[in-house]
């Protein structure tokens, strides 16, 4: 049985790893610190998944385990500003339809998340992975309409950052 | 926001950028000890528990009594003795059931809540110990003071420098007592202070938010 209930989670966690990898994307600035923390995030998942039955996605259920464990759980500090390191993250693997422009754009923009705190940047993964502002209160355990407000004003707070 | 836009465009075909984590690795992940802060609570409560339970039953205030012929108060501190046990074992169900509630599948605000409550129930715990102890302390110096015939000197003492000899012995006993309970306060300050920095951090982001 336990048997059984081990490979089921190997095998949805090994398709779904990406979305593990994101959150630690935003949450560490290199590939040591990522992958400590998808180290904590897989026991915390493997720990909280006999009490998943299905009723949603993998997906859906393992981000939840996943933010939760990078700003409740985690005890390193996340939030370290070290732009040297950044540039070892291991996200920055060459791709075919490689644009350095949009590249350049993209890099600045991941380093001003960074500069985010953890609650921000929960709000900020859950915005890019297109969830409403119901899920966000919901899953922060804040209200809707402060969900939609503090988004906002992230939003301003990056247009700062990005240019300050 | 044009950036957030462009990044919310790359964010969905970017699941090819990763290393990808393979199936026996995510088992040998699986079977490593968690770090996390709620392990290390975990931990340091029951070994609070453990010693502050020891060192309550290493307190035999019997013997003393007895030496002291102070018989009279060995009921008295057998029935707190009998409340101290019901006390101890009431924390130690109030951690158990704060313990097993905490859940990464919750919302983040009550995951965090579940948390500090643990927590707090083994600060309780230890606030309840360094008062005890400090009430016993007390007790032992106004016992030992009354019927240890070692003080009938220090009495006599008393007696002619107009209690002078007292407040000096209150003066020091209070001393000590200050200093053992800002230890252990300090102590403790410390050690959580590492460990929920950054949960104290993030709890107080979120609360700001409403």
């Amino acid at each position: 049985m336990s048997e059984s209930l081990e490979q089921s989670f190997v095998k949805q966690l090994k398709e779904n790893q990406n979305i593990v990898h994101k959150i630690c994307r935003l949450y560490t600035v290199d590939s040591d610190s990522h992958n400590d923390l998808f180290q904590e995030i897989t026991i915390q998942l493997w720990k909280a998944f006999p009490k998943f039955r299905g009723e949603a996605k993998f997906s859906t259920w393992a981000y939840r385990v996943a933010l939760n464990t990078a700003i409740t759980l985690y005890r390193k500090n996340t939030r370290s500003i070290s732009t040297s390191s950044f540039e070892n993250h291991k996200f920055f693997i060459a791709q075919e339809d490689y644009n350095p422009e949009e590249e350049e754009k993209l890099k600045l923009m991941y380093k001003a998340i960074h500069q985010l705190n953890d609650i921000d940047k929960a709000l900020v993964f859950m915005y890019l992975e297109d969830k409403d502002y119901q899920e966000i209160a919901e899953t922060l355990g804040i209200s809707e309409v402060n969900a939609r407000v503090k988004m906002n004003r992230i939003k301003t707070k990056l247009i700062k950052i990005l240019n300050p | 926001m044009e950036e957030l836009d462009l990044l919310k465009k790359s964010w969905k075909k970017d699941n090819q950028k990763f290393e990808q984590v393979s199936e026996s690795q995510i088992y040998k992940m699986i079977h490593r000890i968690s770090s996390s802060n709620v392990k290390w609570i975990l931990i340091i409560s029951i070994l609070e528990f453990v010693a502050w339970t020891s060192i309550s039953l290493c307190f035999n205030t019997d013997d003393y009594f007895k030496k002291l012929h102070a018989e009279s108060f060995l009921t008295f501190f057998k029935i707190l003795n009998v409340i101290n046990y019901a006390v101890i074992f009431w924390f130690i169900y109030k951690f158990y059931k704060n313990y097993v509630k905490i859940s990464t599948t919750t919302s983040t605000k009550q995951l965090m809540t579940d948390i500090l409550n643990t927590r707090k129930t083994v600060q309780y715990y230890v606030v309840y110990n360094l008062s005890m102890i400090t009430v016993s302390m007390i007790l032992g110096f106004i016992l030992a003071y009354l019927y240890n015939p070692k003080f009938d000197t220090i009495k006599f003492q008393i007696a002619h420098d107009n209690y002078a000899m007292l407040f000096k012995m209150i003066g020091i006993f209070g001393g000590i007592l200050f200093v053992f309970v800002f230890g252990f306060w300090l102590f403790y300050k410390l050690l959580y202070g590492i460990l929920l920095r950054k949960l104290r951090g993030n709890y107080n982001e979120l609360k700001k938010i409403e």
